[in-house]
């Protein structure tokens, strides 16, 4: 039987996945990539707490507002990427560092 | 004196002092343009007729004149200046230009080419401009001013060629000695302001002036001022311990030495004595005296020893001015003005013979191309048969200063040696050797002057010819042999004194009218004169026999000679004596402001360094190592956490992420 908590560390396993890949990837294609695997893990706690309330099914519509939002996330994150490519010629996180002092 | 021409004696005499110093800015503002010596020469002629006309004729034998001006009062004492005209101030002021002009006619030949002519001209005015003023003084301060002016001209004109080593060092040596007298001078005024509150001349030694009423003058502070005033005198003058100045002033031009050291500036001493005369005690009076004979001693051995025909002639003066000395000394006054006037006239004649002949021998040098001194007694010889209107008047100026009868000197030092007699006869005892010495004195004169016109005139000349065997000496210009003549004829008696053997008959003698302490002894008037007049004639023979027959019989290394023309060791004396312990003290002084003051400052400094020093220590790794030590370690931990911002979006969100863990941690186990 598959219970509650093997969704818990499946959906946490995605989300460190996910960190590791915004944490430690040197291309913001990836690391948008890891931004989606944590918002899906995210998406899955919905998912799989969704089963207390049968009445609403809030958990189901939560993650797909969620799902939608991410989408749109992601656009505007690749349009942000394309304009810091132009400029920059670089997609490599490393290379950008005008937020430092 | 009459109608138009009539000028009122006071404005006529400032009128004579004042010429020759517009003369003088004349030649001062036109400098090197002016060389002719015009406006001095113009300047002269003018003064000596206004002095002769207007000043000597109106007060000579008359009631004396004075004029007076206040000058500065201090306190309630107010220092005036003026004009004093008397028979004494009158007669030395037409002396000054009956001197002073031949000079000028003589200078302008004499002085022909010389390069710094100019100068020559503005001093000379100079010169006679503070000889005037001086005669004239009412005021002793005046008088003061006027004699340092005198002293100043005189520094100027020895140090004419002052490219010549020797003529810089006499007239420094000149101004030098002159400062000792000066600085008497200014002690005996200081002391006579403290006595009298005045420095007036009439109001002191007047008819009615204070010495006239009788005062007590054998007080210690007149004495004083007497001996300070003496001192004055003295040195000015020549006189013995002082005198060194004189020979060495001879550096100048020859004309200059005639006017000044031989008839104006020294007998400017003689002259101070003489109108200061009531302020003598009878001690310095003996005082006087006594200076009086030893320098005139001392001066005749001197000139007796001497090569350089100046140098005999300087030495000579020296010995004349103490014959005046001790005429004042003995009360004479007159006597001394007298022989001062006399003496004037003949030792300038003599000088501007001297002149004339250096000035030819150095012509002779010049063309024969052979090195010798022109001014070497040795030199010379036989110069009569080439100069003889020069030789002739040498003779009648050296005859007058033997006191030859019918002569002008004659007169002038039977009145001094008689009068000495008559006043050691009063006084008895020892002060007989007084007028010996006088006698003495008298026939060293004659023999020296001898000396010089046998060795210069006769025989033969002692400079080798030229290539020709031709001597090119001749007779001096026209311009040089006129003012000669001039003073060669007041040489002669008829100038002073209608008769020609008594000199009381004499003009000047008759005008003072002083009366003296010691009575009359005839005998003498007829014992001295004789005495005298063989005794020079002796001598006179002697030295012919010496110099001119050459039967010389001293050695010329005798110790006598040598120590004569060494001045018995004067000078070295003095050099030792004051030059170099002034030079010793100088050095003294060096070594004292080089090794004790500087040695203090630069220790005070190295002090202050050192101190410095460790401030700068402190300061440094005390003070600003705090500061640094605070500031070195903020900027440690600022550095330790800086690289935190390093710009990269991915660290940012990691530290985010941990920070988030550690809370959650610390959530769980708390």
């Amino acid at each position: 039987m598959i219970t509650l908590t093997h969704f818990l560390i499946v959906s946490a396993c995605i989300f460190c996945i996910g960190l590791y890949a915004v944490l430690a990837k040197r291309n913001a294609i990836m690391i948008l990539v890891g931004i989606e695997l944590m918002i899906n893990a995210a998406i899955l706690n919905f998912v799989a707490f969704g089963k207390y309330d049968k009445l609403h099914y809030s958990g189901q519509v939560f993650a797909l507002f969620a799902i939608v939002l991410a989408a749109a996330a992601v656009a505007v994150g690749l349009a942000i990427i394309l304009n810091v490519y132009r400029h920059y010629k670089t997609i490599n996180p490393d290379n950008i560092t005008d937020l430092r002092d | 004196m009459s109608g138009l021409f009539n000028i009122s004696p006071i404005p006529a005499s400032i009128l004579v002092v004042g010429l020759p110093f517009v003369a003088f800015l004349i030649q001062a503002l036109l400098g090197k343009k002016s060389i002719s010596g015009i406006f001095s020469l113009a300047a002269i002629i003018l003064s000596t007729l206004i002095s002769g006309l207007f000043v000597f004729t109106d007060i000579w034998q008359k009631a004396p004149v004075s004029y007076t001006v206040d000058w500065f009062t201090i306190g309630n004492k107010t220092v005036t200046i003026g004009i004093l005209l008397n028979n004494l101030t009158v007669l030395m002021q037409f002396i000054v230009c009956i001197i002073a002009l031949p000079v000028h006619i003589y200078s302008k030949a004499y002085m022909k080419g010389d390069p710094g002519i100019h100068r020559y001209w503005m001093y000379l005015s100079l010169f006679c401009f503070a000889m005037l003023g001086l005669t004239v003084s009412k005021n002793l301060f005046m008088l003061y001013i006027f004699w340092e002016l005198v002293g100043f001209a005189s520094y100027l004109l020895i140090g004419f060629w002052f490219t010549k080593n020797t003529a810089t060092e006499a007239n420094k040596k000149a101004f030098l000695v002159n400062r000792i007298g000066d600085l008497g001078f200014l002690i005996g005024l200081s002391i006579i302001f403290s006595l009298f509150g005045t420095w007036d001349l009439l109001e002191l030694f007047g008819d009615a002036g204070i010495f006239a009423q009788g005062i007590d003058k054998n007080t210690g502070l007149i004495t004083a001022a007497g001996i300070c005033f003496f001192i004055g005198a003295m040195a000015k003058s020549a006189q013995f311990p002082l005198h060194v100045w004189l020979p060495d002033a001879m550096e100048g031009p020859t004309a200059v030495s005639s006017l000044i050291h031989a008839a104006t500036m020294v007998a400017a001493g003689v002259f101070l004595v003489s109108s200061i005369f009531p302020l003598f005690n009878d001690l310095v009076l003996l005082l006087i005296a006594i200076i009086g004979s030893i320098t005139a001693l001392s001066a005749a051995y001197f000139a007796l020893c001497q090569y350089d025909i100046k140098k005999v002639l300087a030495f000579s003066t020296v010995s004349q001015l103490g014959y005046m000395m001790v005429a004042v000394g003995i009360g004479a006054w007159d006597a001394a003005i007298f022989h001062l006037a006399t003496h004037a006239f003949f030792k300038c004649l003599l000088f501007l013979c001297a002149g004339a002949v250096i000035h030819e021998m150095a012509h002779h040098k010049e063309h024969s191309g052979q090195d010798f001194d022109p001014q070497d007694l040795r030199n010379m010889g036989g110069l009569r048969k080439y100069m003889p209107k020069t030789f002739v008047l040498m003779g009648m100026a050296s005859m007058a200063l033997a006191g030859f009868p019918l002569t002008s000197g004659y007169l002038s030092k039977d009145a001094i040696v008689i009068s000495a007699f008559e006043w050691a006869t009063h006084q008895g005892g020892l002060f007989i050797i007084l007028p010996i010495t006088l006698v003495f004195v008298s026939l060293l004169t004659a023999f020296y002057i001898g000396r010089l016109m046998f060795k210069a005139f006769f025989g033969t000349l002692r400079v080798p010819k030229n290539e020709q065997q031709h001597v090119d000496l001749h007779e001096a210009p026209r311009q040089m042999l006129i003012p000669m003549f001039f003073l060669g004829i007041c040489c002669f008696f008829f100038v002073f004194s209608f008769n020609p053997f008594s000199y009381h008959q004499a003009g000047i003698l008759e005008g003072f009218s002083v009366q003296y302490s010691f009575a009359e002894v005839h005998s003498l008037h007829l014992a001295i004169p004789t005495l005298l007049t063989l005794g020079t004639v002796l001598v006179w023979l002697v030295g012919w026999n010496w110099y001119v027959k050459n039967r010389y019989p001293l050695r010329s290394d005798s110790a006598f000679l040598i120590w004569g023309e060494r001045q018995l060791g004067l000078n070295e004396l003095y050099k030792k004596a004051f030059v170099d312990s002034t030079m010793s003290l100088t050095r003294f002084s060096y070594w004292w402001d080089r090794h004790i003051v500087d040695g203090t400052v630069n220790g005070a400094a190295y002090v202050a360094r050192s101190i410095s020093r460790a401030i700068d220590w402190i300061d440094r790794y005390i003070v600003d190592g705090l500061v640094n030590t605070i500031a070195g370690t903020t900027y440690y931990i600022g550095h330790l956490l800086r690289w935190v911002q390093n710009g990269r979006i991915q660290n940012y969100l990691g530290f985010a992420f941990t920070i988030i863990l550690i809370g959650i941690v610390y959530l769980i186990f708390r």
